[in-house]
């Protein structure tokens, strides 16, 4: 019996780049097997090795795998072009259910880079805005200069309730300024205690975020959250992610937050 | 009514002290170790004919002073258990330390101890005590187990300091890079990373050990051979106080005693005979003949590992104030 | 089956062997300590049992038989993959009964918690273990608080005295060499008590994870991750990959053993390390080995070989903690009460 080895990659071709700022592209790769918002491919990077990237989008055939250019770390892929090869494995994790979510008042609170795991929900629901009774998309970046998928939003704001925010402004900008928190109140919400909130982005902002939709009424069973650590071989071996009892390459990346509220590094 | 004959006191290790009529006797322990079954005897001596008193010497011997020049006999018969314990060459049984020019061979405490240390010094202070002693030309000789050279070798005619020649296991190495931070933080900085693997600069590396004691995976350990720096000719004093240079860079044990040796004929060709007390530094002799005419004396007959490096011709520095 | 032999006749058996197995035992390694003229005892090749250090711990466990130090996983070029080939030999490892028990604890993770590792596998699936009885216990050991004291679960047992050996064989291949010999009724030796007894608390609650306590193991430990490696029950590893040439397109793949201790085992590529406090990697190291692994695999981690305690540079007492938390625990539970 041949075991099949989860250490070895496989080839994928790269169908489109999308630029996004400077440090940030979003890669549209071949895949076609299941893939669900939220779980993570390791992704082979020429001349520095593997990185856990999150899933931002699904097509037919394909994943969109947004990649920041962070230190060393990944710099290198953006030498590739389309047409050009990624080594990928995957895809890992247990990702994002839309099935939890749907028919619900739906808050979706993102952090920057935080927005890829989630945006195929967001794409999801902007899809589908009867699946649900109403989405609201709260995120926050640190300047103008860092929005991300900038076309998506264009999309989004015709059927989802899209609220953007920067930290700080830059001349010309004459959208929301301020943390994503003091916009949660403002969100018209008609029962909290049904409501779904999903939170994701760096550590602090998901703690204030997930005590300010406690303020409005949200229930901790209906709060998801997904949590970046550093996944090295995703399968449950190398022990990098693992936080108590939990590998959240395994378990995780996405946690509803009666359990998710445990986790402590 | 005192006759005495102070040369023959003096090579006899007693001094001659600005008390009329009392003299200190100087206790050698080679290597700075002994056992502690000696100490009696030398509070004995201290007790019984001094004045109670023990002073602790620099180069790690014991001065006990307050003698009367009248009881030197007594005290040699009592230093006698002493010599024979720490195993003195002597020439006369019973009559003391047969020489004092050549002084105490001192050490660190070295591997039986400290941890940083490559080899044991005390051992090699006694190996080359048997060498050297009981010659009467002024020579001083001190061991060191690493380079932090606690026992200030660079303050000696000889200075031996000791190496380890780091060997490196690949297929043991995490990449954790607590050798390349150590090396750093606390040596001269001779590793670097190439492809997560460790290259260790060979030219820079002073075998400090440092690397080998900080791996975790023993990816990093010891050479089976202990390798020495061999420094020479430091010194204090009035006229040119100054720091040893190196001499040869992973050397053996072997190549140090024949050369510390074959020095001692260079001495006894270039001694000036009417230098006040008949003595005078190595040190000024070699800057009297020049390095070369040295080297040439100290490298007759001597094997060079195929690792050493000679470093020719020396340069001292110092301060001059003549 | 029991059997008693010879020195002789052994070591031709494992001669005969070694034609398909490679053997590993602890051994001495003369100067290869941290200090000058100190030993390591680790694990190497053996062919004569009389290279088998029996009279000592060995300050590092077997597992790097099973998990190489570092391991190439597989080479690649731009478009192609080649797995690294396995060994061509098996393996016969001669180990203890608390590390017996720590080959439990690596197969949870290599076989179970998530996919097969392959790379394991392979090398598990072919490999013997050989007891190593215990007369005495060593120092820090404390493995009958753990619960590791004794183990059935070997492939032969085998003690040497003099030219005498005496075998437990479970392997047929053993039982088929020693066909002949006099049968003996052979029982491994353990021990019943270590002066070292640890008592693990029955849960720690959270509350205690910024406890005050930890802070004094962040005042002492120096991150050097020496508990980890020659820990029988750290399993964890970092991929490195390295390229043979400019363009990056071609080189290998390995793993290397990683440390929850060292810097850099957390770091996010944006920089973000989620345990900085050495206290914390204290605190995180010590509930996995015995609170949150039991939590998921039902059994303790640690397996009592104090190994840490013995290589410990700044004498940090694990064995000492979990008797100090597991007071602390009781003194909580009291103030709550």
């Amino acid at each position: 019996m041949t075991v099949i080895n989860p250490y070895i990659p496989f080839l994928s071709e790269i169908v489109a780049v999308i630029k996004h700022t400077e440090i940030e592209f979003t890669f549209r790769m071949t895949y076609s097997g299941e893939v669900k918002p939220g779980q993570f491919f390791e992704v082979s990077l020429p001349k520095f090795g593997e990185a856990p990237i999150s899933v931002s989008g699904i097509g037919d055939g394909t994943v969109d795998l947004t990649i920041r250019k962070v230190g060393k770390v990944t710099d290198e892929i953006f030498e590739n072009y389309v047409g050009d090869t990624l080594f990928l494995r995957g895809p890992y994790g247990n990702g994002f259910d839309i099935a939890n979510y749907k028919g619900k008042e739906i808050i979706l609170v993102a952090g920057g880079t935080g927005l890829s795991p989630v945006k195929g929900i967001v794409d999801y629901f902007s899809a589908h805005p009867d699946d649900c009774k109403s989405f609201t998309l709260l995120v926050g970046f640190k300047s103008p200069n860092d929005v991300l998928f900038k076309k998506d939003f264009e999309e989004w704001e015709k059927n989802l309730n899209v609220i953007m925010t920067v930290d700080t402004p830059v001349d010309g900008y004459c959208g929301k300024c301020g943390l994503v928190t003091q916009y949660i109140p403002e969100i018209p919400i008609e029962n909290s205690d049904q409501a779904v909130g999903i939170v994701v982005g760096p550590p602090m902002m998901m703690k204030c975020t997930i005590t300010e939709l406690f303020n409005v009424g949200f229930k901790e069973e209906n709060i998801w959250i997904s949590q970046e650590r550093k996944m090295c071989c995703g399968i449950g071996k190398c022990g990098h992610c693992k936080i108590d009892d939990t590998y959240i390459c395994l378990d995780g990346p996405v946690f509803n937050y009666t359990k998710g509220k445990f986790l402590k590094d | 009514m005192l006759d005495l004959n102070t040369k023959k006191i003096k090579k006899n290790a007693y001094r001659i002290t600005k008390v009329r009529g009392e003299t200190a006797s100087r206790i050698r322990v080679p290597g700075g170790l002994l056992t502690a079954e000696l100490l009696p005897l030398i509070q004995n001596i201290a007790e019984t004919y001094g004045n109670g008193r023990i002073h602790l010497t620099t180069r790690q011997g014991f001065e006990i002073p307050g003698i009367k020049f009248t009881d030197m006999e007594a005290v040699n018969a009592l230093l006698q258990p002493i010599i024979d314990k720490l195993d003195i060459n002597q020439e006369i049984p019973g009559k003391g330390y047969t020489s004092a020019g050549t002084r105490n061979i001192s050490a660190c405490i070295g591997s039986n101890t400290c941890p940083f240390a490559t080899y044991n010094t005390t051992n090699f202070a006694k190996k080359m005590e048997q060498e050297i002693f009981p010659n009467d030309l002024h020579f001083k000789v001190a061991f060191t187990g690493c380079a932090n050279d606690c026992i200030k070798t660079r303050m000696q005619d000889f200075g031996i300091i000791g190496m380890t020649e780091p060997q490196y296991q690949k297929e043991r190495c995490i990449g954790c890079q607590a050798c390349v931070k150590a090396c750093q933080k606390k040596s001269v900085d001779a590793l670097s990373v190439e492809n997560y693997r460790i290259v260790r600069n060979t030219e820079k590396c002073v075998g400090c050990g440092e690397c080998v004691i900080n791996c975790p995976t023993r990816a990093w350990t010891r050479s089976p051979e202990t390798y020495y720096r061999l420094v020479l000719m430091g010194r204090t004093g009035k006229r040119n106080p100054r720091l040893a240079e190196d001499f040869l860079v992973w050397a053996t044990e072997d190549a140090i005693i024949k050369i510390v040796k074959n020095t001692y004929d260079f001495v006894n060709h270039y001694i000036d005979r009417e230098a006040p007390g008949g003595k005078e530094h190595i040190g000024y002799i070699i800057d009297r003949t020049g390095f070369e005419e040295y080297k040439k004396w100290a490298m007759e007959g001597v094997e060079l590992d195929l690792r050493t490096i000679v470093k020719n011709p020396i340069y001292w520095g110092g301060i001059h104030y003549d | 089956m029991g059997y008693q032999t010879t020195l002789a006749k052994i070591n031709a058996i494992f001669s005969d062997l070694s034609k398909d197995y490679v053997i590993y035992a602890p051994k001495r390694f003369v100067g290869d300590g941290t200090f000058t003229n100190i030993d390591t005892i680790r694990y190497g090749e053996i062919t004569d049992l009389s290279e088998i250090e029996f009279a000592e711990k060995s300050n590092y466990s077997f597992k790097e038989v099973l998990l190489p130090i570092s391991e190439t996983l597989f080479y690649f070029t731009e478009n192609e993959m080649k797995e690294a080939d396995a060994p061509k030999k098996g393996a016969i490892v001669f180990l203890r009964s608390c590390d017996l028990h720590g080959l439990k604890r690596m197969d949870t993770i290599y076989l179970e918690n998530g996919a097969v590792d392959t790379y394991y596998k392979r090398l598990r699936d072919k490999t013997k273990f050989i007891l190593m009885g215990c007369e005495n216990s060593f120092e820090n050991c404390f493995c009958v608080s753990m619960g590791t004291q004794k183990s059935d679960d070997y492939d032969a047992y085998i003690k040497v005295d003099g030219n005498a050996v005496l075998v437990d064989s479970h392997w047929d291949l053993l039982d088929a060499a020693l066909a002949g010999a006099t049968e003996a009724s052979v029982m491994p030796d353990s021990v019943t008590a270590n002066n070292t007894v640890v008592t693990v608390p029955e849960t720690v609650p959270q509350t205690l994870f910024d406890a005050p306590f930890w802070e004094d193991y962040g005042n002492r430990c120096i991150a050097c991750g020496r508990c980890n490696f020659v820990c029988p029950t750290c399993t964890c590893f970092t991929m490195q990959d390295i390229f043979y040439t400019d363009n990056g397109k071609a080189g290998e793949r390995r793993r290397v053993w990683a440390s929850c201790h060292v810097d850099g085992y957390t770091d996010m590529a944006g920089g973000h390390a989620f345990r900085n406090d050495k206290g914390q990697r204290m605190r995180f190291k010590v509930m996995h080995k015995v609170n949150d692994y039991k939590r998921r695999f039902g059994t303790h981690m640690c397996i009592g070989c104090g190994r840490c305690d013995d290589v410990c540079p700044e004498y940090i007492s694990f064995a000492n903690c979990i008797n100090k938390l597991n007071t602390l625990v009781n003194d909580s539970v009291k103030e709550e009460n």
